[in-house]
């Protein structure tokens, strides 16, 4: 009178099995979507290269972020500040890129630049403090100057700020009046 | 292990796909919006993106000229706060200078010159552009002007000070026409006819609430809307808690307002009494020798009729209390009584007024700190082409008569804040011309036939001298805190180039190019004339000072608490009776209205801000309510919430009923503000205007509107009403949180 439980379990394996399937796939799905679709890396209006800027020509990134040092948005320059170089540098001229980027001067239109770097509104960042703490740009936003287009390499993300704040001991640095005002 | 069958095996792979298509949206739907960086295309100059700018002005929402700084970013005004510098409101500001953003950047804002196309008072307008607008109107005055018929042209604005009502004054005169009059509806016309019959002294004094010792104060609501809310703010806190000795105040008015609700003891007098209640004090004061005047004789006999008995019967207030308030008014250091409100709105308001002032000069607070401290005249532009009800008739009946040819309007809406009776909107049929300067299509506005969009407070240059001052000579400069929103023009822009077209002599007597340089020069001039030792050379570093300043005062001024003039009163001492319009059978009930402390006298009704905040004593927003004592609702047999119709012989309104038990029983109550029939969508058909009950009578004096002098009947419709509330219910529903012995179920 034995009962065997794998003979009692049977009907119940296969639905079960699909269901496996069905979250490994979810899982996949999540890093097929991650790692190609990913938003971290996001395609711009224009093919802009910091490496091309900062590293081979040796740009400081506060010649072009005018305000990081005195405002909490670091500010993308201006088209006017871009032509400025640009009607200057001859070689550069006839690049498609280029080319773009005369459009819109021409036009007098804005870049619609894609944000990489966001926090939400009810944190509120600064990038003064940072700067003139003698944080290293690239300690947030990565090795921007190896980079053609730019991508996101930190999470942006409460924990992440505050195991910084931690690490530095910094003053107040994680009191939720510091960023939660 | 079994073999898998092929049908097996497509189920699984079909589970996959679906897990991995689930997975991809999952991770899809949790990504961050786009958002996007959009660089101006030339860099800004003067600031810096995410940094504030802070800007002072000056708040423009109501007469009391205070001083603010408006936070700006981006070139966007953000935020407005009390400028701290200034000494009318010392960082301080009230909810409807709070409300200035709402003004700047309102949705209704007239944002291009309009031409009217269809009849009158349709709404149909056509945009025009600023070249065709400006022509037509210089061409027709220029045509007038030549005809020589330039005096019938009327220039009627609001209450404007500063040296843009100089600015209007010249363009006027020079024009050929002596037709400027000014139509603000909470101008203090009464009061400052009442000061000049007691003191000689027409621009109105220095109260020293914060130094007084016992504050008396006959229907003004200091804290709320009477003349400088924010600075008597400010005194009251420093009588109540900045102090060794505790002020006390004393409220005497039928219904309770926010100052009535702060005071020690509120005294509901019969309405109109205020005057009489005054002088039955003062005779006990001139009778038990507090006052030991040379001229005592002669007061005692002027006082004579204000018997005690007389006195209470007249005013409802029981002897003692008569008594008690004259004792504690002649012993305390320095006691000050001040009206205002309804009791400075009756047919008697001048009168009682009057008594009011001899009430300080007997108790010899005159010139005395925590008194009346009388000012030095305002620096400049103190309006004095205030109209009355009785000029406001006088024009409605030139207009009818066909007098006025064109019609130039700023700022002022008389059809809304005078009674229908007046017939101000019938007689604008008649005028051939109305040209509105404005920056809301309020309903005065929207019967023109031109409309010429003018900037808010917030983009335009102007200056203030504040009125009542502070004892020392302060003025403040008026600066744009952005640039303009749309395509609009400041009022003082608008003359000048009008000035320029029609030409004869106006672009020589009126040479700037635009309001920053008259006010400059204005200023200029100013500087000297104030300050001889001043060198003109230094005028640009002294302008740059006072600009981010937002205020110049002379401290150390003279002149400034002058000597306290003999009043000259005596014969004119006379509290007469209020005369209320309505037959007291017919009309059982006397109507008080009130200036609303959010939307005051109705400008502020399309200010969404002002309209979401609770009214402080009934915690109403949005709409109209009329407010009864719940003995008289009990015997009407009212409900809270029920659809009252409140008819006067004016006119008649209907309202939700408010019980609010700080009433008096014979008396109802509304604010002002309500019931526009334009004025945008935060405005429009919104609540009901007591105005249209108030009935066309004047005070005796002064001839103003004495819009509290209305008696009213309510008939209950059976229809309910909602009324928007915050404060829940006012029964304690047996939790015994009040005082057992209090504790109404
Ligand atoms: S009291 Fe008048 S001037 Fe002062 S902040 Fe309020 S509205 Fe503005």
């Amino acid at each position: 009178m034995s009962i065997s439980v794998s003979e009692a379990l049977r009907p119940a394996r296969k639905p079960a099995l699909i269901g496996v399937v069905a979250v490994v796939g979810i899982f996949v799905g999540v890093w097929i979507n991650d790692t190609y679709f990913s938003d971290r890396t996001p395609v711009q209006p224009i093919e802009f290269s910091h490496r091309v800027h900062a590293s081979d020509n040796e740009i400081p990134c506060q010649y072009c972020h005018i305000y990081a040092s005195r405002s909490p948005s670091a500010g993308v320059p201006s088209v006017a500040k871009c032509m400025g170089c640009h009607t200057a540098v001859a070689d550069a001229r006839e690049r498609p890129e280029v080319l773009k980027l005369a459009g819109y001067w021409d036009r007098q239109e804005p870049i619609p630049w894609v944000k990489v770097h966001d926090v939400p509104d009810f944190v509120h960042f600064t990038h003064k403090r940072h700067v003139l703490a003698g944080v290293q740009c690239q300690e947030c936003h990565g090795p921007v100057q190896d980079m053609d287009r730019i991508t996101r390499i930190a999470p942006m993300t409460m924990p992440w700020c505050v195991d910084c704040h931690t690490e530095r001991e910094v003053e107040n640095g994680r009191d939720c009046w510091t960023c939660h005002k | 292990m079994s073999k898998i069958s092929r049908r097996d095996l497509l189920q699984y792979i079909g589970a996959g796909g679906v897990g991995t298509g689930a997975g991809y949206l999952f991770a899809e739907a949790i990504k961050r919006p786009v958002e996007f960086l959009i660089p101006p295309v030339v860099p800004p100059e003067d600031y810096s993106p995410g940094v504030a700018t802070w800007y002072n002005t000056v708040c423009n929402q109501c007469s009391a000229g205070c001083g603010i700084s408006v936070r700006t970013r981006e070139g966007r005004a953000k935020k407005i706060e009390g400028n701290p510098a200034h000494p009318v409101n010392q960082g301080r500001l009230c909810a409807r200078g709070q409300a200035g953003l709402n003004a700047l950047y309102n949705p209704d804002r007239i944002r291009a010159p309009l031409k009217r196309v269809g009849e009158r008072g349709d709404g149909a307008f056509e945009t025009i552009s600023w070249d065709e607008a400006l022509t037509q109107v210089a061409g027709r005055l220029g045509r007038l002007k030549i005809e020589d018929r330039a005096d019938r042209v009327q220039l009627l604005t609001g209450g404007i000070r500063g040296h843009l009502g100089e600015l209007f004054e010249q363009f006027i005169t020079l024009l050929g026409s002596d037709r400027y009059a000014q139509y603000d509806f909470t101008y203090p016309a009464n009061l400052r006819l009442a000061n000049r019959l007691s003191f000689g002294i027409e621009h109105l004094p220095y109260y020293d609430i914060a130094n007084c010792d016992f504050l008396l104060s006959f229907g003004a609501d200091y804290l709320g809307t009477w003349l400088s809310p924010v600075h008597f703010s400010l005194g009251y806190g420093q009588l109540r808690q900045g102090r060794e000795q505790r002020g006390r105040c004393i409220q005497i008015e039928p219904r309770m307002s926010l100052s009535g609700a702060n005071a020690d003891e509120w005294i509901a007098a019969v309405p109109g009494s205020e005057g009489v209640l005054a002088l039955g004090i003062a005779r006990i004061l001139v009778a038990d020798g507090t006052y030991t005047g040379s001229d005592r004789d002669a007061w005692q006999r002027a006082l004579e009729p204000y018997s005690g008995d007389r006195v209470a019967a007249a005013t409802g207030v029981a002897l003692e209390r008569v008594q008690q308030l004259a004792a504690e008014f002649g012993s305390s250091k320095a006691s000050l009584a001040i009206g205002g409100g309804a009791a400075a709105a009756g047919t008697n308001a001048v009168a009682s007024l009057v008594a009011v002032n001899a009430l300080n000069h007997l108790a010899g607070n005159l010139g005395q700190p925590g008194g009346i401290i009388f000012n030095s005249a305002p620096v400049f532009g103190s309006a004095t082409r205030h109209a009355g009800l009785t000029q406001m008739t006088e024009l409605a009946a030139s207009m009818q008569d066909g007098a006025i040819e064109v019609l130039l309007l700023h700022d002022t809406n008389p059809i809304y804040a005078m009674p229908d009776a007046a017939g101000f909107a019938d007689a604008m049929a008649a005028v051939p011309t109305i040209v509105a300067m404005s920056s809301f299509m309020d309903e005065t506005t929207a019967m023109a036939d031109l409309i010429l969009p003018t900037d808010t407070y917030l983009e335009a240059w102007g200056d203030d001298a504040p009125e009542p001052g502070v004892g020392l000579p302060v003025a403040s400069i008026s600066q744009p805190v952005v640039a303009r929103v749309y395509d609009t023009r400041s009022v003082g822009d608008i003359v000048l180039s009008l000035a320029r077209r029609i030409g004869f002599e106006l672009p020589v007597a009126l040479p700037w190019a635009n309001t920053k340089e008259f006010i400059k020069d204005a200023w200029k001039k100013l500087y000297t004339e104030l300050d001889p030792q001043a060198d003109a050379a230094d005028f640009e570093e002294f302008w740059l000072a006072a600009l981010q300043a937002g205020v110049w005062g002379r401290v150390e001024a003279t002149g400034g608490p002058g000597d306290a003039p003999a009043p000259s009163t005596i014969p004119d001492i006379d509290a007469a009776a209020a005369t209320f319009a309505g037959d007291t059978a017919e009309f059982p009930f006397i109507l008080h209205p009130y200036l609303s402390a959010t939307l005051f006298d109705g400008r502020g009704a399309n200010l969404p801000w002002l309209q979401e905040l609770p009214d402080q004593m009934t915690s109403v927003v949005y709409g109209s309510w009329i407010e009864l004592n719940p003995a008289t609702a009990g015997e009407l047999g009212i409900r809270d919430g029920d659809l009252i119709e409140v008819e006067s012989p004016a006119g008649s309104i209907r309202a939700p009923a408010y019980l609010f038990p700080a009433i008096e029983p014979g008396v109802v109550a509304m604010p002002f503000g309500q019931g526009h029939t334009a004025y945008g969508r935060y405005a429009q058909n919104r609540g009901v205007n007591p105005v249209q009950l108030v009935a066309l009578q004047s005070d005796q004096q002064s001839g103003e509107l004495a819009w509290a002098g209305t008696r009213v009947k309510l008939r209950n419709t059976g229809e309910r009403a909602r009324v928007v509330r915050n404060d829940g219910i006012s029964r304690t529903l047996g939790r015994q949180i009040l005082h057992p012995e209090e504790n109404h179920a």
